[in-house]
């Protein structure tokens, strides 16, 4: 299978991407990890005459240090969140790194490719948006940031402006009070676009029984991943547990608005939220007792 | 078993292991020529329609291309499997029949440029009204895709044994189920490729990836007009086949006829996705069957009905009807058995063989049956069926012979092996245990072509100076292993360790072999191969024998060295000329006993080159009604399994946990590579159980065709398996062997299906068990309950 | 389009290429270095037969451009045998029987190598997980999942091969 024809340049600063991107406009595509990009070129479904190459762009692997608020720089590959996240004490997102793709597309599959990719089963959009992420966006005209829900406005669409380019994500600051955890569910134990994913973000009060926050996210059941709020509602103020997760989970099987298509029946999609939130939930809440311990 | 043998039955290393493990190996993709073409073929974007003009007048225009080919400069001359139903040209003339019938193809000097050409040829369809699903296809009024095939009907079977109406009446229990699949991909992670290099004297070489360089030979030159002695095919190192690399490609037909054009090599593949259109692979199987028993679960008559999704054309669809129907007449004892099947055309691509080739859907529905049975009379479905198995020597109501059969061996292996008893009915919701067995051919009986030709040929060559041995076969090593298999019954037949022994295989200059399909090359390759090493080991001790002044009867050879059944032999003569022959050589054979090489050198001083040759068809086989030739089988393997499986009763997704296997494949010549085809076909069955499907959409385009969305098992998905090998002494075969390629898939998808039964009590009559349709098995029977 | 001159560590030796900026790794080594050993089955990254280390880490060579890789430490299937003798991975794959078809292996072997060479006493999940992009379908993995344990061990000194 042959790419076609392309110009390639690799800037080796942030100023010189800009500039190449400015210059060649819609006609050039930003590449980090590849995985996305070169299957669709391959496939036709994108074409471009520039690539532009952002691996020369040393800040797009920066990392917040400890104690900062959390910061991911776009071009951290699945692998390195797999490992790193947790860390972090962002479980579910490195939970969403561990099952994307292969091994071999982990080592190379971003952060930045895959919101950039905004794929309605993006795993790491999904996870990012649990964790209230912003996106950081520098372009000609300077920097700005936007909430990923904001970021996804469609199945391959994205808020970023001709030029731009997408430098981290940012997880809300207090995210690494919560816990976090990601579900994910296919035909195939690996190697699977997520027929349903749940990724979910809880907080306890210091009791350690009640929900303090919570973000319920959704994968693959709707044109972008979705904000199941209703399901967060569902948490808030309560006591945690089965009922509560329960609750939530049936919350979040109303706020998803999945379709039929050959992978599986909207119908089936939507009982699978509530079974993927509920599990996501008890063990994102153990890892929050953990955060508040 | 009192004899003993020193290479067969060993668990040597496969031949060709290090230069696969080195990535030396040459595959077809690899193959490169000074000046080599590459080509591409045009494809119908339409299902069905009118093909009005083809102007590749642009195309021809392109800088870079070297020829452009359609039905105008190849003919129509019409080819398939079977001859009597040949049914496909090359490229479509007046109508082409599915998204992917080919129109036209081209050589240049690169890919791209070929890929650009294609874009060039400007083809007027004529869309007509296209139909996908077989019931539609068969009922009035549906498109005709065929005008020689009313009603779309491709193949017809009705087989009557015994009197099944009334074995029915006098049954104690009678039901009827039901079972579809998907039609699924062969999965083999090497894409089709060829490459044609023409010589200058009008002679052809065909490098092509391909489970059968005779069939290709004589399809390519057919249809190409040229005389066998043009072409040979070379079939290089393939990267699996499963069957649908059984026949000849487009791209066999393609490079050839460009690289006749272009007097360059040419080398044509396919892309990932061309494989899912180019297809051949298995059938989508509807069957309905209804079985009697007695109240103790004796098996009295099966009626069983058959709708086959073809696709667009014949392929080996007529095959793959029959044995649908006749390989449910073993392995268990049943008298009256009635199959009505049929084969029906779609705008889809041609379906073809597959392992097990026709019998797997059959026999996971018969097996899933067996146990529903079973389930209704309250007795054990392992012990059912030990009481209803057949044992050497019947023959089934439809004339198979079970020269020898391991089946109650194999049963027993897998319940103890399983802990069957302390499991089954035992285990909590959510988990469950199922067994099933199988049953298969050891080679087909008769050749595709009907020809009174032997299946196979061996010819066996000692180097002259004697140090080692060339077996050279047209059989066809795809991974299964033949050639360490061929090299071990040389080895063995000769007395010889395996070291001495080179195979070069895949060649048609080296004879006729039909090649790797219907698990025939053990068996059939093998007694070709085993002939052609005693004649070779005769010469040489004729030879001996003659210089020692003994009876060659009292001689022969054992690990390499040559002994005496009779008198004390004096080597010294001998020796001594060998080593005046070798003077200033390190290494001489210095032993008590004289050695291979020493004796083949005194054979060829005496005689010129040693050679040995040897042929295999198989003897007339039982079977005198229409239809008889396919299922009958010089041997028969067959094979039980236990699956456990965890269901995840809220999702509905299905956890193979474990299986045991037992397969009878006569002696094992090779006990690692049996297990290798028993793992390899065990994680067959359980993808084609749980997530194969090759998926259309309303304009019979494949929604589905790669290995991203085409779910073949990952390392992860496949459980740890406990192979056992059931050995068992087939008169029929070399050494007493016989298949294990195919048959060990049989039981698996019924095993899993069984065991999602016993773990969920759910019934799931559509394959393959999607989380999704196992929930709503589920559902439905708590709904009953 | 303007062609790049740029040079490829391959197996220890430097390689000097003049490609289109299209050229995947996995075209530039079987096609333009004559390295054959590294597959192509899918080009699009679903099945692992690809398989190079690139930095000691698995990519699909079929989604890499070769001007990606440039300056980078590279390793195909033909690099991992020591002259005659074939690496311990590669022997255990042919002593057990992991190697079928062998078309996958390539793929297969470099995923292992990456796996022991992060992780040398892997758990058969963890075997399984470090070769869950590898697709085959002859084998069902098991003689696999030996090959993989068995070489660790022989890795790590416990055995000898032979």
């Amino acid at each position: 299978m042959l790419l076609p024809r392309f110009d390639y340049q690799r800037p080796r600063d942030l100023s010189e991407a800009l500039g190449l991107l400015a210059q060649a406009g819609d006609q050039a595509r930003p590449l980090a990890g590849g995985t996305d990009l070169l299957v669709n070129l391959k496939l036709g479904k994108v074409t471009c005459r520039l690539v532009v190459d952002l691996d020369g762009v040393a800040e797009l692997k920066d990392v917040s240090g400890p104690g900062e608020a959390p910061s991911l720089g776009a071009l951290l590959s699945a692998a390195w969140l797999a490992k790193q996240a947790g860390g972090l004490g962002l479980m579910g997102l490195a939970e969403a790194g561990g099952v994307l793709g292969s091994p071999q597309v982990r080592n190379r599959a971003t952060i930045g490719g895959n919101l950039c990719t905004a794929r309605p089963a993006g795993d790491l959009c999904t996870a990012l948006l649990a964790l209230d992420a912003r996106v950081v966006l520098a372009g000609a005209s300077g920097r700005r940031e936007l909430p990923v829900e904001q970021f996804i406005t469609g199945p391959g669409l994205t808020a970023i402006a001709p030029g731009e380019i997408l430098l981290a994500a940012r997880p809300a600051p207090g995210a690494t009070a919560g816990g976090s955890a990601f579900e994910k569910l296919g035909l195939r134990r690996t190697m699977e676009i997520a027929l349903v994913s749940a990724a979910v973000w809880v907080q306890s009060e210091a009791d350690g029984r009640t929900v303090k926050a919570a973000r319920v996210a959704l994968g693959a059941v709707g044109p972008t991943p979705l904000l199941a709020r209703a399901a967060a509602t569902a948490l808030v103020g309560r006591p945690a547990g089965t009922e509560a997760f329960a609750a939530a989970a049936q919350a979040a099987a109303e706020a998803a608005r999945p379709i039929d298509d050959h992978r599986g029946s909207a119908e089936y999609r939507r009982q699978m939220v509530a079974v993927l939130t509920r599990r996501a939930l008890e063990r994102a809440w153990s890892r929050a007792l953990e955060a508040t311990a | 078993m009192a004899q003993q043998f020193d290479v067969i039955g060993s668990r040597a290393p496969r031949l060709d292991g290090p230069a696969k493990a080195t990535g030396q190996a040459i595959f077809a993709d690899d193959l490169h020529f000074p000046g080599m073409l590459h080509g591409a073929i045009l494809q119908s974007p339409h299902p069905h329609a009118r093909v009005l003009s083809v102007d590749a007048s642009a195309a021809r225009r392109l800088p870079g291309v070297k020829a452009v080919i359609t039905a105008a400069e190849v003919g129509t001359i019409k080819y398939g499997v079977s001859p009597a139903r040949y049914d496909e040209t090359l490229f479509a003339t007046e109508k082409v029949r599915y998204v992917g019938d080919e129109i036209a193809a081209v050589a240049a000097v690169d890919l791209a440029t070929a890929l650009e050409a294609l874009s060039l040829i400007k083809v007027e369809y004529d869309p007509l009204p296209a139909v996908f699903d077989p019931l539609e296809a068969l009922a009035e009024g549906a498109p005709l895709i065929h005008d020689e095939f009313p009603g779309n009907v491709c193949a017809e079977v009705h087989q009557e044994f015994g009197d099944v109406e009334a074995a029915l009446a006098k049954a104690d229990y009678v039901r009827t189920d039901s079972l579809k699949n998907k039609r699924q991909d062969g999965g083999f992670i090497e894409t089709h490729c060829a490459v044609a290099a023409p010589d200058l004297n009008g002679r052809v070489t065909l490098y092509s990836a391909t489970q059968v360089p005779h069939y290709v030979q004589r399809n390519v030159a057919m249809v190409l007009g040229l005389d066998l002695s043009k072409l040979r095919v070379i079939k290089p190192y393939v990267g699996g086949g499963f069957g649908p690399k059984a026949e000849a490609t487009p791209l066999d037909y393609c490079s050839t006829a460009l690289a006749l054009a272009t007097g360059k090599p040419v080398k044509m593949a396919y892309t990932r996705e061309q494989v899912f259109l180019h297809s051949r692979a298995r059938h989508q199987f509807i069957h309905e069957m209804t079985t009697g028993v007695t109240r103790d679960g004796k098996l009295l008559a099966l009626k069983h009905r058959a709708i086959l999704d073809g696709g667009a054309y014949t392929s080996f669809g007529i095959a793959t009807v029959y044995y649908s129907g006749s390989l449910l007449g073993g392995p268990y004892r049943m008298a009256n058995m009635k199959y009505d099947g049929l084969r029906a055309f779609t705008n889809k691509p041609a379906c073809g063989a597959q392992r097990g080739h026709g019998g797997v859907i059959a026999r996971a529905l018969f097996e899933r049956q067996l146990d529903l049975i079973a389930k209704e009379l309250g007795i054990d479905p392992v012990r059912m069926r030990l009481e209803n198995m057949m044992e050497v020597g019947d023959v089934t109501c439809n004339d198979l012979n079970m020269s020898s059969l391991g089946m109650r061996e194999c049963i027993e292996a897998v319940r103890d092996g399983s802990d069957w008893g302390a499991k089954k009915g035992k285990l909590p919701r959510g988990k469950g245990i199922g067994a099933a067995c199988g049953f298969f051919v050891s080679g087909a009986g008769y050749p595709i072509y009907r020809s009174e030709t032997y299946h196979s040929t061996v010819t066996l060559k000692v180097d002259e100076d004697g140090g080692g041995i060339k077996v050279l076969s047209a059989s066809a090593e795809i991974g299964q292993g033949s050639d360490t298999v061929l090299g071990m019954i040389a080895a063995e037949s000769l007395g010889v360790p395996l070291d001495l022994v080179r195979v070069e295989s895949g060649s048609t200059d080296f004879g006729v072999d039909l090649g790797a399909y219907s698990s025939r090359q053990t068996l059939m390759s093998g007694h070709a191969c085993r002939d052609a090493a005693l004649m070779a080991k005769n010469r040489i001790l004729g030879s001996v024998a003659a210089e020692l002044g003994v009876d060659p009867a009292d001689l022969d050879f054992k690990n390499g060295v040559l002994i005496s059944l009779g008198p004390v032999l004096d080597i010294a003569p001998l020796r001594t000329r060998y080593r005046k022959e070798h003077r200033g050589w390190p290494n001489l054979p210095d032993g008590e006993a004289l050695s291979f090489a020493e004796a083949a050198r005194m054979a060829f001083l005496a005689q010129g080159s040693i050679v040995g040759t040897g042929q295999y068809k198989p003897p007339q086989l039982g079977g005198k009604y229409k239809g008889a030739a396919v299922g009958t089988s010089p041997a028969y393997g067959c094979s039980a399994q236990v699956v456990e499986v965890a269901v995840d009763l809220d999702t509905g997704q299905v956890r193979v946990e474990s299986i045991t296997d037992a397969h009878d494949c006569g002696r094992a010549i090779n006990r690692t590579a049996v297990e290798g085809q028993m793992e390899g076909s065990i994680s067959m069955g359980l993808g084609e159980a749980l997530f194969e499907e090759v998926k259309f959409d309303a304009k019979g385009r494949v929604v589905n065709p790669s290995l991203g969305e085409y779910h073949i098992p990952t390392i992860q998905d496949m459980p740890a398996m406990k192979c056992i090998v059931v050995e068992s002494d087939e008169p029929n075969g070399p050494f007493g062997a016989k298949e294990v390629g195919e048959g060990a898939i049989m039981p698996t998808i019924p095993a899993i299906l069984n065991a999602v039964f016993d773990a969920t009590g759910a019934v799931i009559t559509e394959l393959p068990l999607t989380p999704e349709r196992v929930l709503r098995a589920i559902r439905e029977a708590q709904g009953k309950e | 389009m303007n062609k790049l001159a740029l040079t490829l560590n391959v197996n220890g030796q430097d390689y000097d290429l003049l490609c289109e900026p299209s050229r995947t790794l996995a075209q530039a080594l079987r096609e333009d270095l004559g390295l054959t050993g590294t597959k192509v089955g899918c080009g699009v990254g679903d099945c692992g037969a690809c398989t190079v280390l690139v930095d000691g880490q698995t990519v699909n060579s079929c989604l890499v451009l070769a001007t990606q890789a440039a300056g980078k430490a590279i390793v195909t299937i033909e690099g991992l045998a020591d002259g005659p003798k074939l690496h311990p991975i590669q022997e255990a794959f042919v002593e057990h029987g992991a190697i079928q078809c062998g078309f996958c292996s390539p793929g297969m072997i470099l995923s292992a190598k990456a796996l022991l060479d992060a992780n040398p006493a892997p758990s058969e999940l963890e075997i399984r997980q470090g070769l869950s992009g590898n697709l085959c379908r002859c084998t069902g993995y098991q003689k696999i999942v030996q090959a993989v344990d068995s070489a660790a061990r022989t890795l790590r000194g416990e055995r000898t091969v032979g």
